[in-house]
């Protein structure tokens, strides 16, 4: 077969809105730029130069994922709506407030990530085998493991993309973006080394697993639809009547791989184990901002793409939500350790959010991205807390050590009280506010069942995080129990910076409900 | 073009059983090794699986990356672990391979009834995919270069991050100050022992192997000049053994060769 | 539909099992067959091979590197053939895409460069 001469037209350059799709651009960008300076610096300067690239790389994008929401506020929408890179990234008032509150999050979890006063949550050398000779040299040595920065900054990005992925494909691609950096973070722990790899080494084969599913559904819903694209995905949907199987098949199976990545139940097993094992900075980063981006994606999906097909996935939705919410808090009461209580709690916390999400109203919208944001920052200083308890071999996480807390250390055990109450969603917390948006949003849809299995569960939950504050106040402190470290001064920031977020946002959340509110719209 | 070519169906039941039960033998061999190789068959039919359904360029990139790159990177495994390492049968939870087996089945049944379904019967818009630029591969090109790029260029990040964490949990720095080859030489002398070069193995008449030891000048056989290796395992010979083969050799000749 | 298209194949794929077999066989009927220990080894240079030890011999983590490398830029080279081919219909967008993209892939091999990944030495 002879091609024919190349045709005369030539193919038009794809336009690439660089404006809009700045924040993600930058924080990629500094990403590599933190590569080279782990290639180029000696070692003495990797940390801070890696720490300042970070930091301003992730203010610059967040400013600028503010002025883009206040320029769309300032034009006769209330919304920015804007499809960019040829329309495979949606830039819509759902992908900013995520953005915004990820970048948030990024920056909390840099500044947990440059702890060093308590000798530092990751390995001095990951590649020295646990107990080995080499292992205590590059220790003694003070070595750091700078390469997490880049890691981080590229799960990051990669977190920015996936809520705001118009097509499928793109969002695929995010989701490897953001999962691969942190499969890795999770395995560079410092002590229980063998913990942390097998952790990541879990992480990594469920996960893969889970992607797996995930790209086997795009390619039914692509055989359903004929496109990758989102909007064209609603198109088909809404064209046909009968009910496909490839779109059925390829619907469960883009739930399974985006559930996953929640840490919802059934797709929840990986959770305790991980977030006990990974390092607790990078446990922190994970539980708040990979389920950010991950319920981005699932709003996403599942309002634009699949809304034709509500009824279809509807019902999934709700099984999925009960059984996460109930399931959740019932083995979170069983526990003896704090990481892997707070690992049942944000699965049951999951639940909370799909509550918000199978109201499938704008209402709904505003109300899960308002309990992301309240969740996130909560959850972080949380594990910033647990990160600050320990005995003489690391962190104490066994929850009888902690009897006593709160007599030795009143501040630091009165501030993690607040974060529990919040997760329990006691008034004047944010944890309250954020339960009631969702439970209201799902109330104005007739989802009185989820609320009654909600709130019950909340109850259950409610139990084991007062028996956690009854223990740490009111129980004897318990002889050469651990004590709480003065952490250096990025670390306390970061957990002042999620007390603070908890509070305000339980005392004054009007501001920023208002702000989730006008955010609450999605480009179909 | 509206249904599948005899050709094509012909090579489809020819390649499909075969695929079939190397997919199979992927997951019960005991061997890592030679599950490593069934899937390297696996790949390489889903390759021609692919080219003769019009996709030139998954084909390719099927044969390029995945029978190419990934099954270097397995066997690259398993050379680290060991190649003869072999599963051990005991399972850590009772019954999971059965409940494996019986879920997968399950799932297999579920696709299979749900997609066997689906009004799958006609090519629906495959000539006009590979017709519209030209060809399957510009066609592509025209997507990746443009509805795409974004993600094109995102690959970008995962890249990097493979290479990142491949060097952050495989390359152990060196510790210190690298020896330069002055300092390495100096040290040598410091510490005594042997400077110069270890002595060759001998030459002889008969024997030029590594396996011979050289002569030292009072006749006996220098250890140093064979590998500890060959000695451990028994394989040297030694000078008398050459001498006593040149006997016999002497003797089957007859008489008259040694004056 | 068109299978003819196939025969050139047929015959190229019999032509080449027929030569192979012929060698095979031929070389087996004509030859002569003298066997001793040594032409019945395993061939290679000088000794003969060191057993395996128990567990097949670990190699060294550092291909380990090498091996992620390779399959990076392998992916890269994916991404350039479909490039290559319509590089004469795009404008220079294409150039900048791909300089782009390539920039990106060569910024981890620096990075293994300057740590010593390449070294093999020590």
């Amino acid at each position: 077969m002879i091609r024919l001469a190349a045709s005369e037209t030539l193919i038009p350059a794809p336009n690439i809105e660089y404006y809009e799709l700045s924040p993600i651009l930058i924080v990629f960008g500094v990403g590599v730029l933190a590569v080279l300076v782990e290639a180029f610096l000696p070692r003495a300067h990797r940390l801070h130069a890696q720490l300042a690239l970070c930091l301003t790389g992730l203010v610059a994008a967040f400013v600028v994922v503010c002025t883009l929401t206040d320029e769309a506020q300032e034009n006769a929408r209330a919304v920015p709506q804007k499809v960019a890179a040829e329309g495979a990234v949606a830039i819509d008032g759902m992908t900013l407030f995520l953005q915004g509150t990820i970048l948030l999050l990024g920056v909390v979890a840099v500044l947990l990530l440059a702890e060093r006063r308590l000798g530092g949550e990751f390995a001095a050398s990951a590649a020295t085998v646990p107990g080995s000779a080499a292992e205590k040299e590059t220790t003694r040595l003070g070595w750091v493991q700078t390469e997490i920065y880049p890691l981080l900054m590229f799960s990051i990005g990669g977190m920015l993309i996936f809520p705001a992925a118009n097509d499928l494909l793109l969002m695929f691609v995010a989701l490897e973006v953001l999962s691969l950096p942190l499969y890795l973070l999770c395995g560079l722990a410092r002590r229980r080394r063998l913990l942390s790899q097998e952790a990541a080494l879990k992480y990594f084969l469920l996960g893969a697993f889970s992607s797996a599913f995930f790209l086997y559904g795009i390619a039914l819903l692509y055989g359903y639809a004929g496109s990758v694209r989102l909007s064209d995905i609603n198109a088909a949907v809404s064209g046909s009547e009968d009910n496909d199987a490839l779109l059925l098949i390829g619907m469960a199976l883009l739930a399974v791989g985006l559930l996953f990545k929640v840490g919802a139940v059934p797709f929840h097993a990986w959770t305790p184990d991980v977030y006990q094992g990974a390092p607790t900075p990078v446990t922190a980063f994970m539980a708040a901002a990979t389920k950010v981006a991950a319920f981005g994606a699932l709003l996403r999906v599942f309002y634009v793409g699949l809304g034709g097909a509500k009824w279809d996935w509807h019902p999934m939705f709700w099984g999925v939500a009960m059984v996460t919410m109930l399931f959740g808090s019932l083995v979170a009461l069983v526990q003896t350790d704090v990481k892997r209580m707070l690992a049942y709690s944000s699965i049951a916390h999951a639940g909370f959010i799909l509550v918000g999400l199978v109201a499938t109203n704008a209402e709904g919208l505003s109300a899960t991205m308002f309990y992301l944001l309240a969740y996130g920052f909560s959850t972080i200083a949380a594990f910033a807390i647990i990160s600050l308890v320990r005995d003489g071999s690391g962190e104490a996480t066994h929850l009888s050590q902690w009897a006593g807390l709160g007599r030795r250390s009143p501040v630091v055990a009165g501030m993690f009280a607040l974060l529990l109450l919040a997760f329990a969603g006691i008034p004047l917390t944010s944890g309250f506010t954020a339960k009631f948006a969702v439970f209201s949003a799902s109330a104005s849809a007739g989802g009185t069942p989820l609320i009654v299995v909600g709130v019950l569960s909340s109850t259950v939950a409610a139990f084991f995080y007062i028996r956690v504050i009854v223990l740490m106040f009111f129980s004897a402190p318990v002889t050469d129990g651990p004590r709480v470290a003065v952490p250096s001064l990025t670390t306390a920031l970061a957990v002042w910076i999620g007390v603070a977020v908890t509070v305000f946002l339980g005392v004054l959340p009007q501001p920023v409900l208002d702000l989730a509110d006008n955010a609450s719209f999605l480009i179909s | 073009m509206g249904n599948t070519s005899n050709g094509e169906a012909v090579l489809f039941w020819i390649l499909a059983p075969i695929t079939v039960l190397a997919a199979l033998a992927v997951v019960g061999s005991k061997k890592a090794v030679h599950s490593a190789l069934w899937m390297a068959m696996v790949m390489v039919n889903l390759a021609m699986f692919f080219a003769v359904q019009s996709a030139p360029f998954l084909a390719v990139a099927q044969v390029v990356v995945y029978t190419g790159a990934v099954m270097i990177l397995f066997l690259f495994v398993l050379m680290l672990i060991g190649v003869d390492s072999s599963d051990s049968l005991v399972e850590t939870i009772r019954g999971q391979r059965i409940a494996a087996m019986l879920a997968g089945i399950g799932f297999g049944v579920l696709m299979i009834a749900g997609i066997g379904n689906a009004s799958v019967d006609d090519f629906n818009g495959l000539t006009a995919a590979n017709s519209a630029q030209g060809g399957n591969v510009e066609g592509l090109a025209a997507l990746i270069f443009t509805r795409y790029v974004f993600a094109f260029e995102a690959i970008g990040a995962l890249l990097i991050t493979a290479a990142l964490g491949a060097m952050v949990l495989a390359h152990r720095e060196e510790i210190g100050e690298k020896l330069n080859q002055k300092a390495l030489s100096i040290q040598r002398f410091k510490d005594g022992g042997i400077v110069t070069p270890l002595p060759a193995p001998g030459v002889y008449a008969r024997h030029n192997a590594v396996d011979m030891p050289a002569l030292l000048p009072d006749g006996t056989a220098s250890e140093l000049s064979v590998s500890p290796v060959l000695r451990a395992r028994g394989d040297v010979l030694e000078p008398d053994d050459s001498v006593a083969a040149e006997a016999s050799q002497r003797a089957q000749l007859g008489k008259g060769s040694s004056s | 539909m068109d299978g003819n298209v196939y025969i050139p194949i047929a015959v190229l794929a019999a032509l080449g099992f027929g030569f192979a077999a012929f060698s095979v066989v031929t070389g087996a009927l004509t030859g002569p067959k003298r066997y001793n220990r040594a032409k019945l080894d395993a061939y290679e240079c000088g000794i003969e091979p060191t057993p395996q030890p128990v567990g097949g011999g670990r190699v060294s983590v550092k291909y380990y590197t090498i091996a992620m490398l390779f399959i990076i830029f392998d992916i890269e080279i994916i991404f350039l053939y479909p490039w290559a081919v319509t590089f004469d219909s795009f404008g220079i967008s294409i150039l900048v895409e791909m300089a782009l993209f390539i920039v990106t892939v060569f910024v981890p091999l620096i990075y293994v460069w300057r740590r010593g990944g390449l070294d093999w030495d020590h």
